[in-house]
Formats: structure tokens, C-alpha cells, sequence
């Protein structure tokens, strides 16, 4: 098993509602996988299953050749919720240093790597403010910079983008494909169809099944269409017919 | 588990509320609020209270020392009526038309001017008052038994030596000044800390599951049972401080009396805070939103204000409600507290209490690693 993310016919059910019903994929290392669905598709639940925070109901999720949940491999995982999860009474300095601290960071590796991530994010500035104190976006860029703190080998995103101004997300696509090319592995939800020509591969997610997987190009060959949004709506409408 | 991660979580936890002044507020000045409402409608209310004194003392007339302390009795206080045996007048206290009986043994002034000119063969039961005071209200007994100590101490003053006169209320087990607010303060403290921690720990855990920060460390190398404990640190440390606060509080404005060991008893309490704080990470887990958490508020706080001895003693309490009282640990912080503050006990007297405490807060942070542990 040498891909770093591998999904095989995984299932979740919550009280007979199936948010993942017989989900297959693989991500490879070092590469940018877009998982792009509608409201409800299951891409979350597909990702907090492999962040060992939902157990399958049945199939199987592995992270770097382990099963999960599995309490080891959590070191090298980078999960950024849909939610915010950031505590709105600490600044964004304490926020950081909390994450770094239970990742087990010493002092200084937390405020080197805080440097460059606040520069990455544009907040050098808002070091001391609360998580309150800043614009919703702003709070966005923070939630990712303690994703990355602790330099994890494969990244779960689930929507890093949402909220944030179209300037940022080009550049928050800059260093996503920079991380790539340092060998990180990505998985990365959103619902901004054209952000996803940035991934090297896509998967089409809908009522918890993956519908289709391909590159950009091959997505819009194989459906004659010239954007991911039609082709998209090309494989619903099949699925929807079968 | 790791101490360095538990502790991330302590300090994340106090920095959360240093920055929050709201729930500062709530720590600190509510439970002052209510322990000043309580200690003012509480102190020195107790008016006129009917005591029945049997008087066996043969001595009449100016030389008579019984009556000279039935003279120096508070008759704002103490409303005095005569019977002439004990059997009658505690017939009186038992039918409740009186609070307390008070009985002279015959040949008082007698004895008491045998023992002080140094007659060793007179009893010392002949020159105890005995005070029997309906103990099932100590906002009635304490002021009863006040008064007539502040009229022995007087009448014996008036005679210019020492004279050996004891009041015997060994039923009444604190001390013997005591007012109704030295038996509730310590118990007020202990529902306040077990109220505000719950609560406290429940907002915050509802706030760690629906803002997403708890799946960001269910996700982390950080273990459930690091997290519980970083909770628990920090809120033993938040009881300490509000015990504090509210002990200084009573004891400037309202003159409670510390007998004992303070720290032993901050101790307690703090146990006491970790045991609310197992509670409310428990609740957490059964509360999708902050306002669902507020509705167990009166789940968690009214048994313990009712049933845990706050106002009255666990005797007092119904004999079908009393388990109830034992499965509180209230109960036991509040005994063990007051037996503290106002007795005088160590930790040689109070274990039990303290084992009882030690054993809510395995179990109780066990719960809370385990539900915490459990994925969906
Ligand atoms: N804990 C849960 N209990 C019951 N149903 C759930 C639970 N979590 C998710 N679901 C259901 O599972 C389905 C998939 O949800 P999921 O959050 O994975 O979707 P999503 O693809 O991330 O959607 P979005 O784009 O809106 O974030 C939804 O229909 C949701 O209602
Ligand atoms: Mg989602």
C-alpha cells in the first residue's frame, strides 16, 4: 500500500442514513486530491472518518499504511474542520501556541513556525488580538495556520477556502501546491468548482458515493464540457437515470 | 498520558476565562451576591423565640445564681416560660409550642459556690445547665443557645470570679457562638463551587463540540484522558480561588468564625471542583447546544441546595429522601467543610468524607474519558 490516503468500500450510516455508502479512492503522495460534492454528499463525514474521529460502519480508511482511528498516526495529520475550531476568547497567539504545545512543539519551534505561518496568512499584525476580534475570513486564515503547525505529512482540508477573498485564495493555492511539491499530501474539499483545476486529481462526490474521478482535463473530455460545474452535472444526471 | 499536554489544557482553560470578563463575573461575583443576600436575611433575625426553663434549683431570692441568668436572658430573644419538670417541658419542644428546654439541676447555687471554693466532691453535672434545643433548625437552636451562653458569661462576670458554670447543648455540635451563617457559609462555598463548575465545564465542553475544537484535538496526539485532567487542574485551581474569595467574603462581612485548617479546607473544595467537573464534561455529551446544557442546571443544583445539609442538618431530612442526600457528593464536601471550619477537624476525622469525594471523582473522570473516548 504505498498511497498515502486509501479508502476501500467505506460505509457510514447514521441510524439507517447512509452519509457514505461504498466510497473507494486512493490519494497518492504529494498529491493535491479535490473531493467536490454538493451539501450533504458525505464529504465530511468521509474525512472525520479518516481523522479517526467516526468509526466506518463498515470497509476501511488508511493514512500512511494505517488503519484508522489509530492514535500514532494522528502526529503526522493535518485536519482542518469545516468549523472553525478555534477558541474565540484566546488571541490568535494563544491559539497557536495551544495547538503547538498538544502536538508537543517546544517553545521555539512554536514561534518560528508561528512567524512564517501568520506571514503566510497575512496576519502578522493580529498576533495579540482575539480570535473575536478579527473578520470571518481573517479567522478562516488562522484556523489554517493551525492546521499546518505542527508540519503534518497529509493534510485534510475540509473547505480551507470558504470565506476568504479571491486575492488570499489564489495565494492559499500557491502554497497548497508549494506543500505538494515538498511532498505533502492533500485532501482538500470545496465547493468552488474553478479552485479545483488546482488539484491533480478530482473525485465527484454524491449521496456518499464517489461518481467520478479523473484530472481536470480528463473530467471535461470525457463529459465534452469546458468546466468542472457541467461536467459535474453530467455525471449527477447519469447517476441519476441509473 | 503526558503532563506537558494536560497542562496546555489547564493554562488554555484559564486563559480562556482571564480573557472573558463575563464568565469572570460569574465565578466570582454571583456566588458573592448570593452569600450576602442569604447572610443578611439570615443574621440576627431569630426573634422571640418561646423557651420552656425548668428551674430545680432550690436557692431563692438574691442569692439565687439560676434566676440571675434567667434575669440576664436576651428577651428579644428568648421568650421565657416556667414548667415544673423536664418530662413537661420537653413534652413542650416535642410538640413544637416550644423551641427549647432549659433545666437547672436542683442545689445549683449551691454547687456552684461548693465547686468554686474549691469542694471537690460535688459533681460537675450539678452546675451544667442542660439546654435541650429542637436541633431539626439551627437557624432557631444557634441563637438559643447564644443567648443563654451570653447570660452565663454575664451572670458570671457579675460575680467578679471564676465560678464553674457550664451550659451542656452537646447536641449542638458547632460552636458554641455559633450564628445560623457559620453553619451555611462553609455549605453556600461548597453549592457555590459545585454549581459554577458544572456549569462552567458543561458551557465549555458544549463550546469545545459545536465550535469544532474538540475534533481538532480528538484528531491531535492529545488523549481524552490529558484533556479531562487539563480540565480537572484548572478547575480545582478556579474552586480554590473562589473559595477563597467567598471565605474572605464571609468572614468580613459576616464574622464567621474559622476554626480550622483553611488550606484543608480549600483542598476539600477543590476536590469537590473536580468532581463537577467529571459531571459537566458527563452532561456535555448529552447536550447538542448551549442552551440545552442550561436546562440541567436545576438537575444539578437543586438536590444539592435542598438535600446536601446546606440549611439543615441530613437528619432533618425525610428518612425516603435521605439516599438521595448520599448519593450527592455535596453532601459529603458540605459536612466535610463545615466539620473544617467550624469544629477544627483535620484530615484524621474528615477521611471518610474526603474517600467519599476521591471516589465521586475516579468515577466521575473515568465516565468522561470513556464517553469522550466513544466515536460514533
Ligand atoms: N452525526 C450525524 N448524525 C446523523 N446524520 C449525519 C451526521 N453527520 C452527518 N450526517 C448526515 O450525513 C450526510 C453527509 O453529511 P456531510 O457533513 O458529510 O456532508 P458534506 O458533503 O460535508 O456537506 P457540506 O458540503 O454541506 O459540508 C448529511 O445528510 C448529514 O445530514
Ligand atoms: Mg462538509
Amino acid at each position: 500500500m504505498k498511497d498515502d490516503v486509501c479508502i476501500r468500500n467505506l460505509e457510514k450510516d447514521f441510524d439507517g442514513f447512509k452519509a457514505v455508502n461504498n466510497l473507494s479512492l486512493r490519494v497518492k503522495h504529494g498529491e493535491i486530491y479535490g473531493l467536490l460534492g454538493p451539501n450533504g454528499a458525505g464529504k465530511t463525514t468521509a474525512i472525520r472518518i479518516l481523522c479517526g474521529l467516526l468509526r466506518p460502519s463498515s470497509g476501511e480508511a488508511y493514512v500512511l499504511g494505517t488503519k484508522v482511528p489509530d492514535p500514532g498516526v494522528v502526529q503526522n495529520i493535518g485536519y482542518m474542520p469545516q468549523e472553525l475550531a478555534l477558541y474565540r476568547n484566546l488571541t490568535v497567539h494563544e491559539n497557536l501556541a495551544f495547538y503547538g504545545e498538544v502536538f508537543g512543539l517546544s517553545k521555539q519551534q512554536i514561534e518560528t513556525r508561528e512567524q512564517a505561518l501568520l506571514k503566510l496568512v497575512d496576519l502578522e499584525t493580529s498576533r495579540n488580538l482575539l480570535i473575536d476580534e478579527l473578520s470571518g475570513g481573517m479567522q478562516h486564515r488562522i484556523s489554517l495556520a493551525c492546521t499546518l503547525l505542527h508540519q503534518p505529512q497529509v493534510l485534510f482540508l475540509d473547505e480551507p477556502t470558504v470565506g476568504v477573498d479571491p486575492d488570499l485564495r489564489a495565494s492559499f493555492w500557491r502554497y497548497f501546491e508549494e506543500l505538494r511539491d515538498a511532498g505533502i499530501t492533500m485532501l482538500i474539499t470545496t465547493h468552488y468548482m474553478d479552485e479545483a483545476r488546482h488539484c491533480d486529481r478530482i473525485g465527484f462526490m454524491r449521496g456518499g458515493r464517489l461518481i467520478a474521478e479523473g484530472s481536470a482535463r480528463e473530467l471535461l473530455e470525457l463529459t465534452h464540457t469546458d468546466s468542472l460545474e457541467d461536467a459535474f452535472l453530467v455525471y449527477s444526471r447519469t447517476e441519476e437515470l441509473q | 498520558m503526558k503532563a506537558s499536554r494536560a497542562f496546555a489544557v489547564t493554562k488554555r482553560v484559564l486563559r480562556d476565562l482571564k480573557n472573558d470578563r463575563r464568565q469572570l463575573a460569574l465565578i466570582f461575583i454571583a456566588p458573592l451576591l448570593v452569600i450576602s443576600i442569604f447572610g443578611v436575611a439570615f443574621t440576627g433575625s431569630v426573634k422571640d423565640v418561646r423557651v420552656v426553663v425548668v428551674n430545680g434549683d432550690t436557692a431563692v431570692g438574691n442569692s439565687s445564681l439560676s434566676d440571675k441568668i434567667i434575669s440576664n436572658f436576651d428577651t428579644s430573644v428568648l421568650n421565657v416560660a416556667y414548667a415544673n419538670s423536664e418530662s413537661d417541658a420537653v413534652g413542650q419542644v416535642q410538640n413544637g409550642s416550644a423551641s427549647a428546654a432549659i433545666v437547672f439541676p436542683s442545689h445549683f447555687t449551691q454547687s456552684v459556690v461548693a465547686r468554686a471554693s474549691g469542694q471537690t466532691s460535688v459533681a460537675p453535672a450539678n452546675t451544667t445547665i442542660t439546654l435541650l434545643a429542637d436541633k431539626s433548625n439551627p437557624n432557631v437552636s444557634d441563637p438559643i443557645i447564644a443567648a443563654v451562653n451570653t447570660a452565663v458569661a454575664q451572670t458570671i462576670q457579675g460575680l467578679g470570679r471564676q465560678a464553674p458554670v457550664s451550659v451542656d447543648s452537646s447536641n449542638a455540635v458547632y460552636g458554641a457562638n455559633a450564628q445560623f451563617i457559620d453553619f451555611f457559609a462553609p455549605g453556600i462555598i461548597c453549592i457555590a463551587v459545585w454549581q459554577l463548575t458544572t456549569l462552567l465545564t458543561l458551557i465549555s465542553f458544549v463550546g469545545e463540540r459545536t465550535s469544532g475544537t474538540l475534533f481538532r484535538l480528538l484528531a491531535s496526539p492529545l488523549k481524552e484522558s490529558e484533556l479531562v485532567a487539563g480540565y480537572a487542574v484548572a478547575f480545582g485551581i478556579i474552586g480554590i480561588a473562589q473559595s477563597a474569595v467567598l471565605l474572605s467574603a464571609a468572614v468580613i462581612l459576616f464574622h464567621v468564625t474559622i476554626v480550622g485548617d483553611v488550606l484543608l479546607a480549600f483542598g476539600v473544595i477543590a476536590l469537590l471542583a473536580i468532581v463537577s467537573e467529571g459531571l459537566g464534561i458527563m452532561l456535555s455529551s448529552f447536550a447538542r447546544r448551549e442552551a440545552q446544557a442550561i436546562q440541567f442546571l436545576p438537575i444539578v443544583v437543586l438536590p444539592a441546595f435542598l438535600l446536601s445539609g446546606v440549611f439543615w442538618p441530613i437528619q432533618a431530612i425525610p428518612e425516603w429522601l435521605r439516599p438521595v442526600s448520599y448519593i450527592l457528593p455535596t453532601t459529603y464536601a458540605v459536612e466535610a467543610v463545615r466539620s473544617v471550619i467550624l469544629r477544627g477537624w483535620g484530615l484524621d476525622k474528615i477521611y471518610p468524607d474526603v474517600v467519599a469525594l476521591l471516589i465521586f471523582a475516579s468515577v466521575f473522570l473515568a465516565l468522561a474519558t470513556l464517553l469522550l473516548r466513544r466515536r460514533e
